[in-house]
């Protein structure tokens, strides 16, 4: 078992984090402050081939694997875990193009999303429930070239920062009654609705979408009717949770590196408080956080460029690495003593970032769900 | 226009507190510092590629330095570079700054002629800023250092601008020249994904001391002129130097002490 | 003048730009001349330019023993391939043992392609300089960003070549001048120049934003007032620095927040910083670290930032700010 990453994965790391280190924190304040994702980034992100890291060069992509993918991720969430979080919904709606859609789909949207023209979004989630996927409500009405939507869809990640939706829907009952269709901002019928104000990943614009009699071609279904489950499973399993998984092991990276930072400057006593076994024992707690998350992340990213079926890791790596994030933040919060909550301090917003990450794109809840079922059936 | 690009491996400078010294052998401890191509060469690369790009041509690059750096130069081929060649040989080591311009200028003779040969004006880690006017005293070209912008024409002149402590001169000369830039000269690029695949078909070759002719028999330690006799830690201060005297006084002082050092020019 | 030999063995440099020595090159002769007493040898002071009688007397003035002049019309400006040459001409006619250049932008061009021209090893960007009683010179030089120093000579060739980072040695007193002035051979030709010099300009700086300015000047609680912070600004327009605040005047409105070095603030990396009012806690001290010189005024002697500072300098602001602008500006 080789956990060496190659000389391109270290490459490509090295110059994901120059690029971040360089272009995020300039725009960071005023994404705190608005909630806005920094679109004047998008010729960059395109440039560097971040927002066409999995799709193929033919369609204007990096082409380049999963694992690479979160090397990528993990980078820009260091500087800003809001990133990882637009960047992962946006990746989901390429990879269910390029996975699930056909030739014609694949060379009319895939250009611009990677291009830097437009973000994507796999919009699932509705106000009946995100864990509760096969109770949706939208509806998708066969009416002789199109299909005419009817719904809303809730807590959809770059809402309001996207041109290109992929959107699950109702045609007919049950789990095979779902389909999945390609839909434009600019559809009759298509549009934006409330924008949340989220007390974390605040760079990462989060909004409703809203369909009334809205108007998509027939050719905009992805795969034919009732694809529609294996197109949101597929695409949350292996693009999605593995996404997620980034914003937490971004936010474990700034985490350790704030908290180290804080308890080798502050002194007290004469000395600095990392000299004091109560700090030492949150950092070595908190570092240890850190690899186990990348182990769980980077095994989920080589599962899945080896083909190996790999929906119990990414489940487990989104649940744990979520969750680390958020008691590591915590901890580096109480580090900080009584700085740890002023806003002039980045780790409050770490922490804030760390909260939203676990519910957001799958909650703790059902992913225990999902490995409970797994691990019973293992071990019976 | 044929192009080559000298650049340097060295400790990353954002950890260069890291590094320590080891009192017994007197030498550098590196410390798992990681190794980076020193920042002032990637402006020299960034401006090789640009005028590449716009001339035509190719960009060579050379680096005097162990094979196991090679992964961190390839970062040369990202940026747009052409060809690596590495020259890396055990009887390199220990050499001064004379034996490695003579031992790049070697190499470079190796490949044929070049309009322009580019390098950063130092190099952090040890920052003699000598090596550039060195390989072209061994090459026999003009050089010019501390150069913020060039100029090229497609007959073979360069006008560039040579920054002093108070102003600048703006200097033309004829190919084949040396040029050393500093950082105003330009923004390098990033390195995209895309670039790193791409530089991945690109050539390195790794030229030992057998593979140039060396006219001056300047290599290694015993190569070298100058020669380190010990390496100290200094004393830390514990307090400041306190110019004593009246505030006129002390402020006099204080400005006698900033000019001198360069820091006020006037 | 007279015809004479130079005998003089340990030659220092003596930079000029349109005929105005550089500190440098007086420092350096100076530390020689101290150096000297007990070896036997004899300083040389190096000029090469045009029209430089009036120059090569003042130099003179220190004390050197001998003052080696290159006059020639194509001298008048500084060009590497002209310089080498004459400099490598008298070098290896008068075999010195040692030469000794300042390391500034003038002298970084110019030494090493001498040195390599003469096939000998120069130490470079030194801060001090022995010269033992085997003849041999000593270079102490800051390693790894100045955490250590090297100890670094040339056994071997001659001259021993070393360059001098300016403002280290004091500058020399003058003395009785008692040596001679001689010329040596400056003779060469249009073809000799290696690049033609267009247009040389005198700068207006231009001034940055606190990250990559070269200067910082920092104001703390000590400022004392709104009212008085513009003693921070005018230092700082000086030396086209940026200007930084501590905590206190950030808080109270004196300064931008965006301007607060420090813990939760900024980190700069300026070459100079000079904070005013300070007391030192170690906020603002762990933003200020990689300095190369750190100056501090404040009233207060037993001020914690004087544990943290190069150069200190005790007393109000009001009075020590516009006496140093004062001074500063009477330099140039």
């Amino acid at each position: 078992m080789d956990f060496a990453l190659t000389e391109r994965d270290q490459m490509l790391q090295r110059s994901i984090r120059e690029f971040a280190e360089k272009e995020i924190p300039p725009r960071m304040e005023k994404m705190e402050e608005t909630g806005e994702f920094p679109l004047d980034l998008m010729k960059g992100l395109a440039d560097m081939g971040i927002l066409g890291v999995i799709t193929p060069r033919d369609y204007g992509g990096a082409g380049l694997g999963h694992l690479a993918r979160i090397l990528v991720l993990e980078q820009l969430g260091r500087v800003c875990p809001a990133m990882p979080m637009s960047l992962q919904v946006h990746h989901m709606c390429t990879y269910a193009l390029d996975v699930f859609g056909n030739e014609e789909q694949k060379k009319n949207y895939l250009p611009s999303l990677t291009n830097g023209e437009t973000l994507g979004v796999v919009a699932v989630t509705e106000p009946s429930g995100g864990s509760d996927v096969a109770n949706m409500k939208t509806t998708a009405r066969r009416e002789g070239d199109k299909y005419i939507l009817n719904g809303r869809k809730c807590f959809i990640t770059n809402a309001h920062v996207s041109d290109t939706w992929v959107v699950p829907a109702m045609t007919g009952e049950g789990r095979k009654g779902m389909s999945a269709f390609i839909v434009e901002k600019n559809f009759p019928g298509a549009k934006t609705g409330h924008v949340e104000d989220k007390v974390g990943l605040r760079g990462a614009n989060t909004g409703e979408l809203v369909f009334q009699d809205c108007e998509v071609p027939a050719e905009n279904l992805i795969g034919g009717e009732g694809n529609g489950m294996a197109v949101a499973l597929g695409t949350i399993g292996n693009c999605g949770r593995p996404g997620m998984a980034c914003v937490g092991l971004g936010i474990l990276n700034a985490v350790i590196e704030e908290a180290v930072k804080f308890a080798t400057e502050r002194e007290l006593y004469g000395k600095p408080i990392s000299n004091l076994q109560a700090i030492q024992w949150s950092i070595s707690e908190i570092y240890s956080d850190l690899h186990i998350a990348r182990l769980l992340a980077y095994r989920a990213g080589w599962m899945l460029d080896n083909n190996i079926p790999a929906d119990t890791a990414c489940t487990m790596a989104k649940q744990w690495i979520c969750e680390a994030a958020a008691r590591s933040a915590r901890k580096a919060v109480e580090i900080h003593g009584s700085y740890g909550i002023l806003r002039e301090y980045p780790i409050q917003r770490l922490m804030r970032d760390a909260l939203v990450s676990v519910p957001a794109g799958g909650t703790a809840e059902i992913a225990k769900l999902v490995l409970s079922r797994v691990a019973i059936k293992e071990y019976q | 226009m044929r192009i080559i690009v000298c650049i340097k491996p060295v400790p990353d400078p954002k950890y260069a507190n890291r590094i320590t010294l080891d009192e017994r052998t007197k030498t550098m401890v590196r410390h798992d510092v990681p190794t980076v191509i020193n920042p002032l060469d990637k402006h020299a690369l960034e401006a090789s590629i640009a005028l590449r790009d716009r001339f035509g041509g190719d960009v060579t690059v050379f680096s005097m330095a162990p094979e196991n750096c090679i992964p961190v130069l390839r970062e040369a081929l990202a940026m747009g570079a052409d060809h690596l060649i590495v020259l890396s040989d055990r009887r390199f080591a220990g050499s001064d700054t004379l034996a490695t311009a003579s031992i790049i200028a070697a190499a470079v003779r190796t490949t044929g002629p070049f309009d322009l040969l580019l390098c950063g004006d130092e190099t952090t880690d040890s920052g003699t800023a000598q090596v550039s006017p060195q390989i072209a005293e061994f090459l026999g070209v003009p050089n010019l250092m501390h150069v913020s912008a060039i100029d090229a024409s497609e007959d073979g002149f360069f006008r560039v601008r040579s920054r002093f402590e108070t102003g600048h001169v703006i200097a033309e000369l004829k190919a084949p020249v040396v040029l050393s830039v500093i950082k105003e000269l330009n923004e390098p690029r990033y390195i995209t994904l895309m670039n790193i695949l791409d530089a991945e078909d690109k050539d390195v070759r790794i030229l030992s001391a057998d593979d140039m002719i060396l006219k001056e028999p300047w290599i290694g330690l015993e190569g070298s002129p100058t020669q380190i006799i010990d390496l100290t830690s200094p004393e830390r201060k514990a307090r400041a130097e306190m110019l004593g005297g009246s505030a006129r006084e002390q402020a006099q002082a204080l400005a006698d002490r900033l000019c001198r050092m360069g820091f006020y020019h006037g | 003048m007279d015809k004479k030999i130079p005998e003089s063995k340990l030659w220092v440099f003596i930079e000029q730009r349109r005929g105005i020595i550089a500190d440098v090159g007086l420092e350096i002769m100076g530390k020689a001349l101290a150096l000297v007493p007990g070896t036997g040898w004899k300083v040389g002071a190096v000029l090469v330019g045009h029209s430089m009688a009036k120059q090569a007397d003042m130099l003179l003035s220190y004390g050197v023993d001998e003052v080696l002049l290159a006059d020639d019309p194509l001298l008048e400006e500084y060009c590497n391939g002209t310089y080498v040459k004459v400099l490598e001409r008298a070098i290896t006619s008068f075999q010195p043992e040692a030469f000794i250049i300042g390391a500034t932008a003038m002298g970084t061009d110019l030494g090493p392609r001498l040195a390599a021209r003469l096939r000998t090893g120069l130490s470079a960007h030194s801060i001090d300089l022995e010269l033992n009683d085997r003849g041999e010179l000593i270079a102490v030089i800051p390693w790894s960003g100045g955490n250590y120093l090297g100890r670094i000579y040339c056994p071997r060739t001659r001259p021993q070549m070393v360059s001098v980072n300016p403002g280290v040695f004091d500058m020399p007193e003058s003395g009785q001048a008692k040596g001679f002035i001689i010329p040596i051979d400056a003779i060469v030709s249009e073809g000799d120049r290696s690049y033609h010099i267009v247009k040389t300009y005198q700068e207006e700086a231009k001034e940055g934003d606190l990250e990559s300015a070269e200067v910082v000047v920092v104001g703390g609680y000590g400022i004392g007032g709104k009212e008085h912070w513009h003693y921070v600004e005018e230092l700082a327009a000086l030396f086209t620095g940026a200007v930084g605040a501590s905590r206190p005047p950030a808080d109270e409105g004196w300064a931008d927040h965006d301007q607060m070095i420090g813990q939760s603030g900024r980190t700069v990396y300026p070459k100079l910083y000079i904070g005013i009012g300070i007391s030192g806690h170690m906020h603002h001290i762990v933003g200020i670290k990689n300095t190369e010189l750190k100056v501090a005024i404040n009233q207060d002697p037993s001020a914690a930032i004087f544990d943290h500072c190069d150069l200190g300098l005790v007393g109000d602001c009001k009075d020590i700010i516009p006496a140093l602008i004062e001074s500063l500006k009477e330099h140039k």
